[in-house]
């Protein structure tokens, strides 16, 4: 098992993943820093709750699309130098299919860490007064990697099936405007049924808007539980289809 | 050197547990259908330890997908493979795979990776020394051109790189497919000579595939013909050769004599053109042939005697003519 972790991260070299995951971040970093530039004292000093509802935001527009990236980045190389059929006559096909989702998984534990700095970051910088919840804030890494990682499964699918990568990348696109406009939808079933529609059924953060004082209010919500266990078995169920699959595939 | 010769070469081993093993890789009535047509049927492939085994058959007879039910990447539809003496499963492929190396069609690599990490990655799968990539690269000969990117390698290079990545950890069994496919005659010659010296130098048995007749001529000891799927000829390549027997043509000026009589006296022939041929013809049977042509008005012109080649046994054993 070593043995092949080590080779994917041979194989990843040269391929500015690293790149990728830091001008991502860089863009969430100056979206949050534009949202939060003038907004009044006693609005900021709820900045936690702000940002748990501003970055699933930004999340949901961004996250589909680098999630297509980076697994194109991580399974293109398989198909462009056509190694499958080397690999898997040294390595479990399984496995390969597993390593792939795990260095996945690592680069995105590295980018929702990341996430977490930023909103450091802007609590220094914005003086939050109202302090912060630890299980808020784990929550929020529950939304957003679930999520994310979900989102990233099904890319990886999509990119070892498809020879052309512009078709996954055309459903990550795709994701980022149906997380988007999920936004706008109730919470419920209609959310449940769309992969990016998680982003935002998952947020424990709602707010009202008045449109006379021009002040926006924030309050939480309980942490959706059952979206979160669909979610969850959803992810599974996607896992072993995704990997049977990818088994089965003849080379 | 002659198919004799290399016949020599062909080496004993031994199957795990001190047994003799017979065959290197054998198959039991393999099979392989995409819905109703069969890509390969019951196929018994049966390759000698120490042999270079030529694998041949037109374009789109079924060598590349038998291959790939070797190695496991096509997953046959019936019959058994065994290597090194062992049945292959699910479960034990990729340890009995681990003596193994392969080189199926286009070759593998990272083509934004140097030569030297490709063979890192195959390398560290294999669980060999690294000491062994150096190696594999001076038989190869592909020393200089270790730190450039593979994606700037020629095809040739490409090729040579595939062949290193399944020379590495001195796989007792290298499995072949079109080796020599996109590279110039220089290359060929190259890769024909090196395959030839695997079993002597580093007892390997070697299954190589081609549409090549000569190629396999040049370099097997042993030869399948595979047509349609189905094995049509398996054995040595030394009895492939004693079935070029020779053939006698006769040609005639007066040709509607030559026949009458050869008709009258029931002697088997087939017209060629303008030349009567007879097969399988002792030199005293030949004597009494042309005497009595001669005495039946035939006007003699020219007897000549023609040496079968291989390519018309492959026309005949598959119907179709071999590339050369």
């Amino acid at each position: 098992m070593l043995r092949e972790w080590k080779t994917e991260w041979i194989k990843v070299r040269y391929r500015k993943i690293g790149w990728l995951l830091a001008a991502y971040l860089l863009l969430i970093f100056l979206w949050i820093t534009w949202a939060l530039h003038g907004i009044p004292r006693e609005q900021a000093e709820d900045g936690y709750r702000m940002m748990f509802i501003q970055l699933p935001m930004i999340n949901t527009i961004l996250v589909p699309t680098m999630m297509a990236m980076l697994a194109s980045r991580l399974c293109d190389a398989e198909i462009k130098g056509d190694t499958l059929k080397l690999l898997c006559t040294l390595e479990q096909k399984g496995r390969l299919f597993d390593m792939k989702l795990l260095m996945g998984a690592c680069y995105l534990a590295f980018f929702v860490l990341l996430q977490i700095g930023i909103i450091f970051w802007q609590s220094a910088v914005h003086h939050f007064v109202r302090p912060l919840e630890s299980v808020q804030m784990f929550c929020f890494i529950v939304q957003i990697y679930l999520v994310s990682f979900a989102i990233f499964l099904l890319q990886v699918v999509l990119s070892f099936f498809f020879e052309n990568q512009i078709l996954p990348l055309a459903a990550g696109i795709l994701g980022s405007f149906v997380g988007l406009f999920s936004w706008f939808f109730p919470n419920g079933i209609g959310k449940q049924l769309l992969l990016w529609g998680y982003y935002s059924q998952l947020c424990f953060i709602r707010m009202d808007w008045d449109k006379d004082t021009r002040i926006t209010t924030y309050y939480s919500e309980k942490f959706d539980v059952f979206s979160f266990a669909v979610l969850t078995v959803v992810l599974v169920a996607g896992y072993v289809y995704g990997k049977r699959m990818f088994m089965r595939k003849e080379i | 050197m002659g198919s004799k010769q290399r016949m020599l070469r062909c080496i004993h081993h031994k199957q795990e547990g001190g047994k003799d093993m017979k065959y290197m890789i054998e198959t039991n009535n393999l099979c392989k259908q995409y819905g109703e047509k069969y890509s390969v049927k019951k196929l018994n492939l049966k390759v000698r330890p120490g042999c270079v085994y030529g694998f041949l058959g037109p374009n789109g007879a079924g060598k590349s997908t038998t291959m790939k039910m070797l190695l496991g990447l096509v997953k046959p539809t019936g019959g058994e493979i065994s290597m090194f003496g062992n049945e292959i499963y699910e479960k034990n492929r990729i340890e009995v795979l681990k003596r193994t190396g392969s080189l199926i069609e286009a070759p593998s690599y990272y083509g934004h990776l140097n030569g030297r990490e490709n063979l890192k990655i195959v390398q560290t799968l294999k669980r060999v020394p690294e000491e062994e990539i150096d190696k594999v690269l001076k038989i190869v000969r592909l020393c200089d051109q270790q730190k450039k990117k593979v994606r700037e390698y020629s095809l040739g290079m490409k090729q040579r790189l595939g062949l290193a990545a399944a020379l590495l950890g001195k796989p007792k069994l290298l499995l072949l497919d079109e080796p020599t496919n996109g590279l110039d005659p220089a290359g060929i010659q190259e890769m024909r000579e090196l395959i030839e010296t695997l079993p002597e130098v580093y007892g390997m048995t070697v299954m190589v595939s081609s549409h090549l007749l000569s190629e396999i001529d040049q370099m097997a000891t042993d030869v399948g013909i595979i047509d349609k799927g189905k094995m049509i000829y398996q054995g040595s390549l030394a009895k492939l050769h004693e079935r070029a027997k020779s053939q006698i043509s006769i040609h005639v000026l007066n040709q509607t004599a030559a026949v009458r009589t050869l008709e009258e006296y029931q002697e088997p022939y087939r017209l060629q053109g303008e030349e009567l041929v007879f097969e399988d013809r002792e030199e005293t049977q030949v004597a009494r042939l042309v005497a009595l042509l001669a005495s039946n008005g035939a006007q003699i012109t020219r007897v000549t005697e023609q040496q079968k080649s291989l390519e018309d046994i492959f026309l005949s054993l598959t119907g179709k003519q071999v590339s050369l």
